[in-house]
């Protein structure tokens, strides 16, 4: 089932189009939202959770109407805002519990549900602890743990590795990566680092100026990038493309030794390395083809607007 | 999930109703007004006048402790019990819930706004009207606390402790009391409401709170010494409530009198308009709040 549907949507802000026909499906494990500042992610965010009207269109979280439904689907969100964003003078676990009473759950498991979150975002010592005397890191991880203490079906991350240091921010990532591994919950991240997007997400969405520049199934690309195979030899002839179509792989040979393979799902490398040991040649180097998220945000973002849906 | 297992699991229980959801926001708010000592403390001096005045209904009604204090010396206690004593006692109740709103009001939404917590607070099933009625109800428990729930306590022990007919030949006390106390609660917490949701400091809103009732007051006190009219009253705040409570309690004050020639629908309509503008200012400022602009 798709967790996000948009269908021509169009959101105004002070009578500026903000979003701009805006039709796609999403139903990955982990989303990711990417586009420069100014290309509508917050706005989206918002329209989903419900605080913009859409001026035109329609777009459906879990099937629910946004505009019409907003109150169900709050009720199955979680959402970790960008910036600063709680009480200053409660502590975490009031907070936290606060949230969760907030988000239906009652009081007695409010209280053991804020316990757990706190301890599974690494915050369990200093749960007592003011929010405003937490450091950067923890204030980020106080926000994912009142996002999820309620068990959403849908998680939304607002640049969540916004200012922390490589070992937060990779604790972060980690995190992000258990909730998406345990099945009940997917996420929708927004984030200006491809490289958090390509460590969390198998999809993902690009704005450019209110317009979707590109709906990526990453998962897909990965996967058609473990096919694709440039090899550097010496001394590798006619025999060895042979031998390699032999296997099934399509290939051509370029001057210098360099090959360019396809290879079927049927075929490893280690069968390349057989036939390598076979015909006495050396392989001296091998690349996967890295068409990376950089590369995909990048020609994205240098194409004419319009929907180009990658690897879909 | 259990602590030390510190896995991720869903809820699987049942979620609780609407009406449960706005009861948190208000629960959460009140223990975080009672958190502050200074709260406590002034909750317990705005009782101290209603207990002086129910001692004193009580020996006016009792001429045992009448004879009592005459005979030690301290003369016959000489007044009566009528529209002018519950005039005064609405009068000092409402003025001191000016002072506790004035303190708590700012805790209420400033403490939510300070650190940006409205986005993560709306993100949840909980619509800005709600989040709204739910900090109103809190202002509105706490003044009503203060103010007509002692007068009518006093009005009920005035009537238990005074022959039948009493009450029956004064229910319009009561009524007017009630009504004049509602205006009161509803123009003190908005205007609270409103002050404290664009005044980001505790002590400037509470500031802000009194100068919102006073200043007004005295502008129209000069225009109306400027245009030798009395039109300027209807940005007197404390005037038109002062007008108000006497004509609903039916209170004959002829030293008064002067301040009697403003008809009660201008000043009606006058206080409506600055709950609409308070409402208004209030509304601008939360849905401005309510999401993390990017």
């Amino acid at each position: 089932m798709a967790v996000i549907e948009l269908d021509r949507l169009e959101v105004r802000l002070g009578g500026r189009p903000v979003l701009n026909s805006l039709s796609g499906s999403l139903s990955g494990k982990a989303i990711g939202l990417l586009g420069p500042n100014g290309s509508g992610k917050s706005t989206l965010i918002n329209t989903l959770l419900g605080f913009h009207p859409p001026a035109a269109g329609t777009a459906r979280v879990f099937q629910l109407d946004v505009h019409e439904q907003s109150r169900e689907i709050r009720t199955q969100v979680g959402y970790m805002p960008e910036n600063d964003s709680f009480i200053g003078n409660m502590s975490g676990i009031h907070f936290v519990r606060y949230m969760a009473e907030l988000a239906g759950i009652p009081a007695p498991e409010a209280l053991e549900r804020a316990h757990e979150a706190m301890f599974y975002v690494g915050l369990g010592e200093v749960r007592y602890r003011q929010i405003s005397t937490y450091s950067l890191g923890m204030k980020q991880l106080v926000k994912l743990a009142q996002a999820l203490v309620h068990g959403p079906r849908l998680l939304i991350l607002d640049e969540p590795t916004n200012g922390l240091d490589p070992v937060a921010r990779q604790r972060m990532i980690q995190l992000i990566r258990d909730v998406r591994d345990s099945g009940h919950t997917q996420l929708l991240i927004s984030s200006h680092l491809l490289r958090d997007i390509d460590e969390t997400c198998d999809e993902v969405l690009i704005l450019k100026a209110g317009k979707i520049a590109s709906i990526c199934n990453l998962e897909e690309e990965r996967r058609a990038n473990r096919r694709f195979i440039e090899l550097e030899t010496v001394a590798a002839g006619e025999p060895f493309g042979a031998a390699v179509r032999s296997l099934g792989c399509e290939c051509a040979s370029f001057p210098g030794g360099r090959w360019k393979l396809v290879m079927p799902d049927s075929v490893e490398i280690r069968d390349l390395y057989k036939i390598a040991a076979e015909q006495g040649i050396q392989i001296r180097r091998m690349n996967y083809r890295r068409d990376s998220l950089e590369d995909i945000f990048l020609t994205a973002m240098d194409s004419k607007l319009g929907v180009a849906r990658v690897g879909v | 999930m259990s602590v030390f297992k510190r896995n991720y699991r869903p809820y699987i229980g049942q979620p609780t109703s609407r009406a449960t959801r706005f009861g948190v926001l208000m629960r959460y708010s009140v223990a975080d007004v009672w958190s502050s000592r200074i709260t406590v403390v002034l909750f317990v001096l705005c009782q101290i006048p209603t207990l002086i005045m129910a001692a004193a209904i009580y020996i006016m009604n009792n001429d045992t402790v009448k004879l009592l204090i005459a005979a030690q010396g301290g003369g016959t206690p000489n007044f009566t019990i009528n529209e002018r004593y519950f005039f005064v006692a609405l009068q000092g109740q409402c003025w001191l819930a000016l002072v506790l709103t004035a303190w708590i009001g700012p805790r209420l939404v400033a403490v939510d706004l300070s650190n940006n917590a409205l986005p993560t607070i709306l993100s949840h099933p909980i619509s800005r009207l709600e989040y709204v009625l739910a900090k109103f109800a809190v202002m509105a428990s706490f003044i009503s606390a203060v103010t007509w729930v002692p007068v009518l306590l006093l009005f009920s022990m005035q009537s238990y402790l005074s022959p039948t007919t009493w009450a029956f030949a004064h229910l319009h006390i009561a009524y007017g009391a009630l009504l004049g106390c509602f205006i009161w609660i509803i123009l003190l917490s908005l205007v609270a409401l409103a002050v404290s949701s664009w005044v980001r400091w505790r002590i400037v809103a509470t500031a802000m709170v009194f100068a919102t009732i006073f200043v007004p007051a005295g502008m129209g006190g000069v225009f109306n010494q400027v245009m030798r009219t009395n039109w300027g009253t209807l940005i007197n705040i404390p005037s038109m409530m002062f007008t108000l409570w006497y004509r609903l309690l039916h209170v004959d004050l002829p030293r008064f009198s002067t301040r009697n020639d403003l008809p009660t629908f201008a000043m009606l309509v006058a206080l409506t308009a600055i709950c609409s503008a308070c409402a208004f200012a209030l509304n601008a400022r939360i849905r401005a709040r309510e999401v993390v602009r990017g």
